[in-house]
């Protein structure tokens, strides 16, 4: 459909150009590259801002990660590939692309399954469901630094909400939260599960109006039953959305980092730090510039290699839509 | 469209009733935040404290007065920080529309040949980590001496938010019929003119979806602004940490600064929500 109009278009657009010149072969390669030039020309300002917020960042991190270069001392020295080795040899920082990695793994998990389970009862027009999506965006609207101070207040062991709730459930009182491994890790996935899970839910309910009625009525008059109907037709043409909302989340939550400097502040001793706050931590509380610079570098090499999966989902996604 | 399942509407199994049930208790719960972060931003401290919660309570809003008109003694005063964040979400908002609409024009062309390959690399950099770019411009603005300065946050906030405007623009142009711009070419009407005339009305709705979601995303966050500022242009995220203080949390002041940071982008959120799912979709769900 797309390529058909596209065809349509550049068809017409040669007509018209027939009709104002008579020479047309030339003027109109002429034209096409004039026109490119005005694109490139339209294209630039975006261009010059992305390369200089990715490209010159990464030349400037390669060229520190050589070094031992610190803010705190004006000489640096070439190292070679030191630091990258110190960092591949750290078990703190492995540690830490473990949390990262387990986090990421967790939280979208959990939230595109349970969005998805929320979406299909949810997506009726209904005056319930209309008050249901109102109140769903609200998390999202929430900032995540704010979220994180929210949460910490309701799991403090003394004053917190969470604390008499669960005290009324007969559970232990006085749970100190953030102090312990297993508990600080839940509070952070509640805390992400909390500001996403609706945000997912929202995307699945959209997808989920936008399908079509009849393979859903016919199966249900071949006598499916719901879970069937789920599994075999809803899931399949609703594949785009689970894939958009699948892509944002990955992507979001690997950026995760408010949650985890105010929630745990990593802690306690190291169990929630991921590798954005150790990196944030080498670089901008101890200024050791060279070593971070590898920790970045490292990343963004994690980075590169996920995203061509993930573009590609996406554009399966969106063009699927498109050309409906 | 809706989906009328009339086979299962006469008979509602038990699953379904509890699995609605499951999900109403849910919503309830995800909205207990909410509620303790406004009804202690109404208490007194000594209220606010109390266990169990006090459910029925005067509201006072001496809490709003301390934190909107009084310093209380941060190194700046609330008011200032929420300025701070107005005047950078602002000019940053700007910054990534006007960067943004000229390069979503070109890319919804498809006599443009490389439009392909560009809009998949400027999503690309949506990946990109911000934690990684902190470090060089942490640096850079130290030696040109911008730190804690406005253009510091707005520069990058409006690069950072760049691809997913870009994608949004270009989303909604590209739906835009395109016997509309043979029309205009037919009609003489140059570039300039068609942009300006025709295609900027009919982008309005998609430029007010990018401005909202980079204002929000802009509003909301916490990482530049903690990394690039010190107290001249700091941002309202980042300065309710400085409520948790040596002697314990002023809960009062810090959940009534937390409603004046949430409450607008949350009452624009609830209005526009449909655009800012169909936003951040890229257009994918109408």
């Amino acid at each position: 459909m797309l390529s058909e109009s596209t065809q349509l278009s550049s068809a017409s657009a040669t007509t018209n150009h027939e009709l104002a010149r008579s020479n047309s072969e030339p003027a109109h390669l002429k034209r096409k590259k004039h026109s490119n030039r005005v694109f490139w020309l339209q294209m630039s300002p975006a261009l010059i801002v992305l390369l200089i917020m990715t490209i010159a960042p990464a030349i400037f991190l390669i060229s520190k990660s050589f070094t031992n270069s610190s803010l705190l001392n004006a000489n640096s020295q070439f190292m070679g590939l030191k630091n990258y080795q110190l960092v591949l040899t750290d078990s703190s920082q492995l540690h830490a692309a473990r949390v990262t990695a387990i986090f990421v793994v967790l939280v979208v998990l959990i939230e595109m399954a349970s969005g998805l389970f929320f979406a299909q009862f949810l997506y009726k027009k209904t005056r319930a469901n209309s008050i249901a999506g109102a109140l769903l965006i609200i998390p999202f609207a929430v900032a995540p630094a704010v979220a994180a101070m929210i949460f910490r207040e309701l799991l403090n062991p003394n004053y917190g909400w969470i604390d008499y709730f669960m005290g009324l459930v007969g559970l232990p009182a006085h749970t100190d939260w953030l102090g312990n491994s297993v508990t600080a890790w839940s509070a952070l996935v509640i805390l992400d599960v909390w500001q996403w899970t609706p945000f997912v839910t929202l995307i699945l309910i959209a997808g989920m109006s936008a399908l079509p009625a009849e393979p859903l009525e016919a199966a249900a008059v071949d006598g499916a039953n719901a879970w069937q109907i789920f599994r075999h037709i809803s899931v399949r043409l609703m594949a785009p959305f689970i894939g958009i909302a699948l892509v944002l989340r990955t992507i979001q939550a690997f950026k995760t980092f408010d949650s985890f400097l105010i929630l745990t502040g990593g802690g306690p001793g190291d169990s929630t730090s991921p590798i954005n706050l150790e990196i944030y931590r080498v670089a901008l509380q101890s200024f050791r510039v060279g070593y971070a610079s590898a920790m970045a570098i490292l990343l963004l090499i994690v980075t590169s290699i996920l995203t061509p999966a993930l573009l590609r989902i996406l554009g399966w996604a969106t063009q699927t839509e498109v050309d409906k | 469209m809706s989906i009328q399942l009339n086979a299962h509407k006469k008979r509602i199994s038990p699953v379904t009733v509890l699995s609605k049930t499951v999900v109403w208790i849910y919503i309830s719960l995800s909205m207990l935040p909410i509620i303790f972060m406004i009804s202690t931003s109404l208490k007194d401290s000594d209220v606010a404290r109390q266990m169990p919660p006090q459910w029925l309570f005067t509201p006072k809003f001496q809490n709003y007065l301390n934190v909107l008109v009084g310093a209380g003694g941060h190194s700046q005063g609330f008011n200032r920080l929420l300025l701070n964040s107005f005047i950078v979400t602002f000019s940053s908002t700007i910054l990534c529309l006007l960067v943004a609409f000229p390069a979503a024009i070109a890319l919804s062309q498809p006599k443009f040949t490389r439009r392909k390959f560009l809009s998949s690399w400027i999503l690309s950099t949506y990946m990109f980590p911000p934690i990684v770019a902190i470090i060089p411009i942490f640096i850079f603005a130290g030696k040109i001496n911008a730190l804690d300065t406005y253009p510091v946050l707005a520069i990058p906030y409006a690069a950072f938010n760049l691809p997913i405007v870009i994608w949004i623009l270009r989303s909604s142009i590209e739906q835009i019929p395109k016997e509309i711009e043979e029309a205009a070419n037919v009609d003489g009407a140059n570039g300039w003119h068609y942009v300006s005339k025709i295609l900027l009305p009919l982008a309005i709705p998609a430029l007010a979806t990018g401005a909202i979601l980079s204002s929000i995303l802009t509003w909301n966050d916490f990482l530049f602004g903690l990394a690039l500022t010190r107290s001249v242009a700091k941002t309202a995220p980042v300065g309710i940490q400085e409520f948790t203080g040596m002697y314990g949390t002023d809960w009062g002041s810090l959940s009534a600064a937390s409603v004046t940071i949430v409450a607008p982008v949350m009452i624009i959120a609830i209005i526009v929500r449909k655009r800012i799912v169909s936003g951040l979709t890229f257009g994918a769900v109408k």
